[in-house]
């Protein structure tokens, strides 16, 4: 019976066909439904997991090419308890989300980015979020997330809601 | 000008197939739905203590107790419920698919119930026109038809307590104030929580409408300022919410194969060896249900196909890819995108036919007014020019999807669905049930941009549910599933000749459009050319034309519905008639929209000339138009106005000798009246900007012999992050205007804002989308 190391918990998967994408896998045979399927051919992002940390398409990793690695999806980003990473805070904070059907995806690109990179620049956040499609168009809007989260580590100021509040 | 909150819509400017979710036929306005003391009546007999108050229509709710909470919860209305712990529920009526409604109206409830708005939790309310009315998200709608009602609902609530308190506490209502969910008697400055008085409420008399006090909206606390959405921590956390994300003990899995020659109908295919793979439980054809190359909300119209049932998305998955299936193609289409353009461009200085509307009451009449053809001969300038635009794919993010079982007589569906109820009844419709037994629930929505207005995918779902009865199916569609088998924004071409008097006013404007029919009469959905659009409506001699090719693809209405391609061509072409004028494009725009008034005086759902003039002078400062720009640089204005908002955008523009182009900036303003959310209102705009930038440069979806030549994101691009211009975005005070919906009004002008400062920048002019079809690429 084979087994996945997710969200630093042993999954037992059941006997699986090994060409089942490791997307339909957490969907389908361990609930995680917030990695979602959005074009099955590694061209919008929205499948988005770590493995060992680094930010891959699920929709192009047959589950059968798997062993020990280390998987984390949307669900183990916040700990144990509940509560959230900067990143999702600033998600929440500037109000990034439309539909929300991308974000996931972009959440863990971003998380990845901020791993490796706690202060990148505006091209640097460009080229790491350049695989994730937002068809709502919240661009603008994950890259001051992004900033403001890897400001927020750092222990500086965090949003300034002001801009054009209360004037309406 | 007497503008005051009268929520009035114009029915009019709405496509057919929302007049038909209206139940109305009228062409004038209409006043938008509003609670009364008859409509607002009691569903009692519920425990805990509490009663339902519908909110529409007749009684006799079939779900009436289905959003009956536990004991601890006294229920005001079908939008309000007080629990003991003081916290809130709000059900929000209308579908998420991430235009913010699902925080706009309880806000509205919310601010008139005068409650704190974190001791509001949000739920999505059922599928049900006797509590709710129509329930859509589509036309910008939700708001404006919304509003009035929402306060209402708010409001009543608040009198039902405020009456409990008084009878409770022995203490005249009149000296009993709210604030931040309280009570408070004003002279001793005492204050209760209004968990204190809830059961008490929900056995009060339901105040009637015209004894509700509303708010001046000066005292507004919540709206107007900057909300986040509700189901933000859902969603940043991956909780399941979306139509896929719906899991049911013992269900299983499908695909749906349909022809890739639109309407070709499944004869055979290979069932032994499908029916032998791992995991595949069944294996059919579904017969096709009317005709569901016409877009329809109700009908239940499905194509034929192959379904394919598993027991998970994978093996449903593999077994579709080895389908093998003879198909009969004798009602296929074989129409080829390439011939209609060359039989459009060969006709381009032909006449068409007279576009006639059809005018209440008298009949069939030309669209248009005046008489263009003498302006144009006694013009001092003739500009002409053919524009055209190519079918478009809505490709919202969430492939189709809805899980659905069919048992004891009755369908039930999970469904992302923007017209719920029409996706409800179409199933009962396909299945031969009877309304009644037909029971939709509404999920979130991953992306509909109008996609999910047709209801397609939720019959096929409905149809392999009933030859699966008893076990739930979650059909999935794959991406090539959704871009080969949408209901397409229509292309179309146009031929124009405008005319230009002495001092460069715009006095005659003649449009031969070139669109689709699918029945040999009427346009296709959203090929339908309206002549109250600007600037028709306000230019004096009008002659509208059109040629109909014969040619079925699917179409359907994509945000901003025609406007999503006239204001290309409009925009783009009225800055070539203010090149021609000799006038300075912002002045020639204003110039055209003349003296502030209501384009049609007698309704007030028409443009008002002097907002339009507003955001155009308005987004003209902001960008600082006039100065002086690099070379290879410049800025384009564009302005359309639609859904009854009223948006200019000027583009920062550089282009560099290898056609690269680089946007730098955009700024945009917008009158949508009252703002509820800020941050919702800036979201829809911004949305609107990229997305238009999107379709602009890449979108385009062909077909030969009905085949359609585009599957999946890589011959289908959209825009990404690195391409994503600086935005400046401002919104105009609301003045005495009732609050509109920004979702479709935000895209339509940026398409010529950005074409029309290429000709700045270049002097090319560009009459074509997308534009990397002209060798522009988006840098």
């Amino acid at each position: 019976m084979a087994t996945l190391q997710i969200n630093g918990q042993t999954m037992d998967i059941g006997e699986i066909d090994p060409s089942t994408p490791l997307l339909w896998v957490l969907r389908d045979e361990l609930g995680l439904l917030g990695t979602k399927y959005g074009c099955g051919i590694a061209q919008c992002g929205a499948c988005t997991v770590h493995l060992n940390g680094a930010p891959v398409r699920s929709c192009q990793i047959p589950v059968g090419n798997l062993s020990n690695e280390q998987i984390t999806t949307i669900e183990g980003l916040a700990a144990d308890g509940g509560a959230l990473t900067p990143l999702q805070q600033a998600w929440i904070e500037h109000d990034v989300p439309q539909c929300g059907y991308c974000q996931a995806g972009q959440l863990m690109s971003a998380t990845a980015l901020l791993r490796n990179n706690p202060n990148p620049s505006d091209a640097e956040i460009d080229a790491a979020m350049s695989g994730n499609i937002c068809r709502c168009a919240t661009y603008t809007r994950i890259k001051r997330a992004i900033k403001s989260a890897a400001d927020n580590m750092n222990g500086t100021a965090f949003y300034n809601a002001a801009e054009q509040g209360g004037q309406v | 000008m007497n503008f005051k909150h009268t929520d009035t819509i114009n029915m009019a400017e709405l496509p057919a197939f929302f007049q038909d979710i209206l139940g109305k036929q009228d062409s004038g306005a209409i006043r938008a739905p509003e609670l009364n003391r008859r409509q607002f009546f009691k569903l009692s007999g519920v425990t805990g203590g509490g009663l339902i108050l519908g909110g529409f229509g007749v009684t006799g709710s079939r779900k009436a107790f289905a959003q009956q909470a536990d004991s601890d919860t006294s229920t005001l209305s079908a939008y309000v419920q007080i629990k003991t712990d003081g916290r809130i529920n709000i059900f929000s009526k209308n579908p998420e698919c991430g235009q913010g409604i699902k925080t706009g109206l309880p806000l509205i409830i919310a601010e008139e119930l005068d409650c704190a708005w974190e001791d509001v939790d949000v739920l999505q309310a059922d599928i049900d026109a006797t509590k709710y009315g129509v329930q859509f998200a589509g036309g910008s709608l939700s708001t404006p038809m919304n509003w009035m009602a929402m306060r209402q609902a708010g409001a009543t609530a608040r009198a039902m307590i405020l009456a409990a308190a008084s009878q409770q506490l022995g203490i005249a209502v009149t000296e009993l104030s709210t604030a931040d969910t309280k009570v408070i008697h004003v002279a001793s400055g005492r204050e209760w929580a209004y968990a204190d008085f809830a059961e008490l409420a929900a056995t009060m008399e339901v105040p009637a409408v015209e004894t509700l006090t509303l708010k001046n909206e000066s005292d507004f606390k919540l709206l107007g300022r900057r909300w986040t959405g509700v189901d933000n921590e859902a969603i940043v956390t991956g909780k399941p919410l979306f139509g896929a994300d719906t899991v049911l003990p013992n269900m299983v899995y499908a695909t749906y194969t349909k022809c890739p020659q639109i309407g070709g109908v499944p004869v055979s295919f290979n069932e032994d060896h499908i029916k032998s793979m791992p995991g595949v439980v069944d294996a059919f054809i579904i017969e096709q249900f009317d005709n569901p190359k016409m877009f329809g909300t109700g009908n239940g119209a499905i194509f034929a196909g192959v379904a394919v049932v598993a027991t998970s998305t994978w093996a449903a998955i593999k077994a579709k890819r080895e389908l093998e299936v003879n198909w009969d193609l004798s009602n296929a289409e074989t129409v080829s995108w390439d011939d209609l353009a060359a039989r459009a461009y060969a006709a381009s200085d032909q006449d068409g036919e007279e576009l006639m509307i059809n005018q209440r009451g008298g009949g069939q009449v030309s669209a248009g007014k005046g008489d263009a053809v003498a302006a144009l001969g006694s013009a001092a300038k003739v500009v002409k020019a053919f524009y055209e635009y190519p079918y478009v794919s809505h490709a919202q993010l969430e492939p189709e999807t809805t899980t659905a079982l069919f048992q004891d007589g009755k369908i039930e569906i999970w469904a992302p669905a923007q017209i719920p109820q029409g996706a409800e009844g179409g199933a009962a419709v396909l299945l031969g049930l009877t309304p009644e037994n037909s029971i939709l629930h509404q999920t979130r929505i991953g992306g509909g941009f109008g996609r999910k207005l047709a209801a397609d995918y939720v019959w096929e779902a409905a149809a392999i549910a009933r030859r699966m009865e008893g076990r739930p199916v979650k059909l999935q569609w794959t991406r090539e599933d959704d871009m080969m088998h949408d209901y397409y924004r229509p292309g179309g071409f146009h031929s124009y000749t405008a005319g230009l008097d002495q001092a460069g006013n715009l006095v005659a404007w003649q449009d031969h459009f070139f669109s689709h029919t699918g029945n040999g009469t009427g346009p296709m959905t959203s090929a339908d050319l309206n002549p109250s659009v600007f600037p028709m409506d306000v230019t004096p001699n009008v002659r509208l034309m059109q040629t109909l090719f014969d040619n079925a693809i699917p179409t359907g209405p994509m945000r901003a519905p025609s406007s999503n391609a006239f204001a290309f061509s409009f925009q783009s072409f009225m800055h070539e008639l203010a090149l021609a004028s000799g006038k300075d494009h912002v002045e020639f725009m204003l110039n055209t929209l003349g003296e502030p008034r209501l384009t049609n005086p007698e309704n007030p759902g028409s443009m008002h000339t002097g907002r339009a003039a507003g955001v155009i002078r308005t987004v003209a400062e902001r960008a600082g138009w006039g100065r002086e720009m690099p070379q290879g640089r410049a800025l384009g204005l564009s302005f359309y106005f639609c859904h009854s908002g009223y948006v200019a955008q000027i583009a920062d523009v550089e282009v560099s000798s290898n056609k690269n182009v680089r946007v730098h900036k955009v700024w945009a303003v917008a009158d949508f009246g009252l703002i509820h959310n800020l941050s919702a209102a800036e979201n829809q705009l911004e949305g609107g900007i990229i997305d238009g930038l999107s379709q602009l440069f890449y979108s385009k979806i062909t077909f030969n012999n009905g085949v359609i030549q585009q599957q999946n994101f890589h011959q289908y691009p959209l825009l990404r992050m690195p391409q994503t211009p600086e935005l400046d975005t401002w919104f105009m005070p609301p003045a005495e205007f009732p609050p509109t919906g920004g979702g479709e009004p935000s895209m339509p002008p940026l398409l010529a804002a950005v074409t029309n400062a290429i000709y700045s920048a270049t002097g090319e002019r560009i009459r074509k989308m997308p534009l990397s079809e002209s060798g522009y690429t988006l840098v």
